[in-house]
């Protein structure tokens, strides 16, 4: 089995699915000039000598523009993944994805299917409040629209492949430090999710989340980088005497609820680690559900560890302050015993 | 973790103390077991001891107040630590540079804050504990801001069901060696408090030494409530008489060798019958804030039984004559005796009357038998050199105790009362005869 990062895995999983169905193809920009890094973050590197211009597509700098050519392929039966080179970018194309990518099946009576992925990356790597931001919550809101959110390689394959063969519009978040961190588009303070990644065709099904860390004691829930931050945290507090359950839901939309109320069924102590700001974010949708659902088994107030409520700094020492660090999650579950 | 200050429960019919002093002041810093406050009883003043070390903090009743046991009257806390009771904590989560304060990373947010009085406990904690039967307002916390949490209940269920002891009776047993699994409680619920762990330490003599533990239940708890309330509900006061019984002595021979088998218990009542008769205020029972006076003398007679002191009633005794006295109490005697008397006969007098004569008793004590208004204790007849005109004679003499409830008679009428039934014992005959 090879060992690879997420950027590789991701680029294996897109070789597959379009090496088996003729019909996907890659949408975006710089994803395939010669010479180039095959995209922001090498995602697609190398593909376009596979598969040509005609299914490596390089746009203008034009998102908006894309991202409608994209959704009307899909709606004409192609299986498109389009990428937008920073997640901040998909403001711009907001239209495309809410207005019209999300609400198609509905309004047709599911008589149209809109099979579209839209990659992302996300998160805050010293690049500032416009190239740096945590986006998923915007788009979990939306009805019509799958997210999902894979941090290890293994993951980011299975999930990238789901998302091809599903007939919805799926947006797919990547962090931007969990690409690896080795390569020339290596992040600064990248950690390394290599892992083993099966050669033979294999999915993760949207909608499965993963308990990367079994305990007893508190449920911990992260997505993406703060994954690796809970994992950090669960590792201090085990030297503490507090055995921390780690939950990794994978899928945002729509969401493996039943793994974490199970989870904090059984440790009575919740706490859920978001880069997203605090305010109406998608921490407090999911404590909101541990309260609602499992509010009888809880010994302690379900609790956020967020990003503060400002966009992501570009000075490095106040992005520090900003993204969730391991010592801010363990002092929150401390807090709950 | 601040520790909540208790007031201690002080026993079953103790639910509210006053708070008299504080022996240390807010902010003052103060070392686990020390004194820190007394609280008085109607019976008692008792220091109460610093549960933990720490600082005195959130002081929230004064020298004076009344206070509800188990409430909590402050906390002991770290110095600087915030207290469940403090103001709300600054949820949002500012970057230093907006606020120019040091970088200090922005801090997590703490639960809500919740009233420090009112007792605390997660869902968890109370889910638990209505599945497991237990009262988790009894449990001390453990969990945040001293809630009781899961943990909590889940000691409570394995340690028997038991509520936590007080933190004083834990600390006395810890300091004693006692293990208060085997203590049992008589604070509020059962909580086990001070008083019940210092028993225990004075009761653990070798088992040898123990001859016999029984529990005041059944007859035997009937008696000790009712002597209870006997003796702490009445107003008490006993007369006493020595009487020249001469003639009740002959009276008694005489209806034997008549062939009336005839005690002088019967004797006796024929005499209190005619005697209640001319002092109808002492057949009289107590109700509420009430005496009422019964036409009927209903007299109970104290009987010493295999199952304990049994009072059967003979009832309507001025209507009877010796004869069927003799018979009736013999009957009932005999079925209290057998345990075969019902409840209905066991109860519903008007006055009772004791004997201990035959056990050599001269005179003594008796307790009123609730809620009637008076009691005659009888001696033993014995030979007694007596003043007789001028001489000295020996006869036969007897002591009487008339105890009875003051609030319902006064001295006067009992000892009238008391006058008649001398002068019936001294000069017997009419009241009995066929």
């Amino acid at each position: 089995m090879a060992v690879m990062g997420i950027a590789e895995a991701l680029r294996e999983g897109i070789r597959e699915e379009m090496r088996r169905d003729p019909t996907v193809f890659c949408i975006g920009e710089d994803i395939g000039v010669p010479g180039g890094w095959g995209g922001a973050f090498t995602v697609t590197l190398g593909l376009s000598e596979e598969f040509g211009p005609e299914r490596i597509i390089d746009t203008p700098i034009s998102e908006s523009g894309f991202a409608g050519i994209a959704v009307g392929a899909a709606m004409t039966g192609m299986r498109p993944i389009a990428d937008v080179q920073y997640g901040d970018f998909l403001f711009c194309m907001m239209d495309q994805l809410v207005n019209q990518a999300a609400k198609m099946t509905y309004m047709a009576g599911g008589a149209v299917k809109v099979p579209l992925v839209m990659r992302a990356p996300v998160g805050s790597t010293r690049r500032g409040a416009q190239h740096a931001q945590t986006l998923e919550v915007f788009f979990t809101h939306v009805p019509g629209l799958k997210v999902v959110a894979p941090s290890t390689a293994y993951d980011a394959k299975g999930l990238l492949k789901a998302a091809v063969r599903d007939d919805n519009p799926v947006l797919m978040f990547e962090h931007k430090l969990l690409y690896g961190s080795k390569g020339n588009r290596a992040e600064k303070g990248a950690v390394s999710p290599i892992g083993e990644v099966p050669e033979e065709d294999y999915i993760v099904p949207i909608g499965k989340g993963a308990i990367r860390r079994p305990g007893k004691d508190v449920t911990i829930v992260g997505k993406l980088l703060t994954v690796y931050r809970a994992l950090g945290a669960a590792d201090q507090l085990a030297e503490q005497g507090i055995d921390a359950e780690v939950i990794d839901p994978r899928t945002l939309v729509p969401l493996d609820k039943e793994l974490i109320l199970e989870s904090v069924r059984k440790t009575h102590r919740f706490v859920v680690v978001e880069e997203d700001n605090r305010t109406h974010g998608w921490g407090a949708e999911i404590a909101a559900m541990v309260a609602e659902e499992a509010f009888w088994y809880l010994d302690a107030p379900p609790v956020r560890v967020s990003a503060p409520d400002i966009p992501p700094p570009f000075a490095p020492g106040l992005e520090e302050l900003y993204v969730p660090s391991v010592d801010r999650v363990v002092a929150a579950v401390k807090g709950l015993f | 973790m601040a520790t909540q200050v208790l007031v201690p429960p002080l026993g079953t019919n103790v639910d509210t103390v006053t708070l008299v002093t504080w022996y240390k002041a807010e902010g003052d810093a103060v070392a686990a077991g020390e004194p820190l406050f007394a609280v008085e009883t109607d019976k008692a003043t008792l220091d109460v001891e610093a549960p933990a070390a720490g600082t005195l903090r959130g002081v929230s009743a004064a020298e004076g107040d009344d206070v509800p046991s188990l409430s909590c009257i402050a906390w002991i806390a770290a110095e600087g630590e915030a207290l469940p009771d403090g103001a709300p904590t600054d949820t949002d989560e500012h970057l230093p540079a907006r606020t120019g304060a040091s970088p200090s990373p922005p801090h997590p947010l703490t639960p809500s804050p919740l009233h420090p009085l009112t007792p605390k406990a997660s869902p968890w904690a109370r889910t638990l504990a209505a599945e497991r039967g237990i009262d988790w307002t009894l449990l001390q916390g453990t969990g945040p801001q001293g809630a009781v949490v899961g943990r909590d209940v889940e000691a409570a269920a394995q340690a028997g069901r038991r509520p936590a002891p007080t933190p004083l009776a834990a600390r006395v047993a810890q300091e004693r060696g006692i293990d208060l699994a085997g203590v049992g409680g008589t604070g509020a619920s059962g909580r086990v408090t001070r008083d019940d762990v210092l028993r225990a330490v004075a009761g653990s003599e070798p088992a040898s030494d123990i001859v016999e533990t029984f529990a005041l239940t059944g007859v035997r708890g009937k008696i000790a409530e009712r002597m209870m309330r006997g003796s702490h509900e009445t107003a008490p006061v006993t007369l006493t008489a020595e009487v020249d019984a001469t003639a009740l002595v002959a009276r008694r021979k005489a209806l034997q060798a008549a062939g009336l088998k005839v005690s002088f218990n019967d004797l006796l009542v024929c005499i209190l019958a005619r005697a209640l008769g001319e002092q109808p205020r002492l057949n009289a029972v107590y109700q509420g804030d009430r005496a009422v006076v019964r036409r009927s003398v209903d007299i109970a007679l104290a009987v010493d039984t295999d199952r304990g002191l049994l009072a059967p009633v003979l009832r309507g005794a001025e209507r009877l004559t010796l004869a069927q006295v003799a018979e009736g109490s013999a009957a009932l005697i005999a079925r209290a005796r057998s345990g075969q008397a019902g409840p209905d006969e066991l109860k519903g007098g008007t006055f009772t009357l004791t004997n201990l004569g035959m056990f050599g008793i001269d005179a003594f004590t008796p307790i009123i038998n609730h809620p009637e208004c008076a009691i005659l204790g009888v001696g033993r007849i014995k030979p007694t050199p007596w003043v007789v005109g001028d001489c000295i004679g020996i006869r036969q003499a007897l002591w009487l105790s008339l105890t009875f409830d003051h609030r319902l008679v006064d001295g006067g009428p009992a000892a009238r009362f008391l006058q008649s039934v001398v002068r019936g014992i001294e000069a017997p005959g009419a009241e009995d005869e066929e």
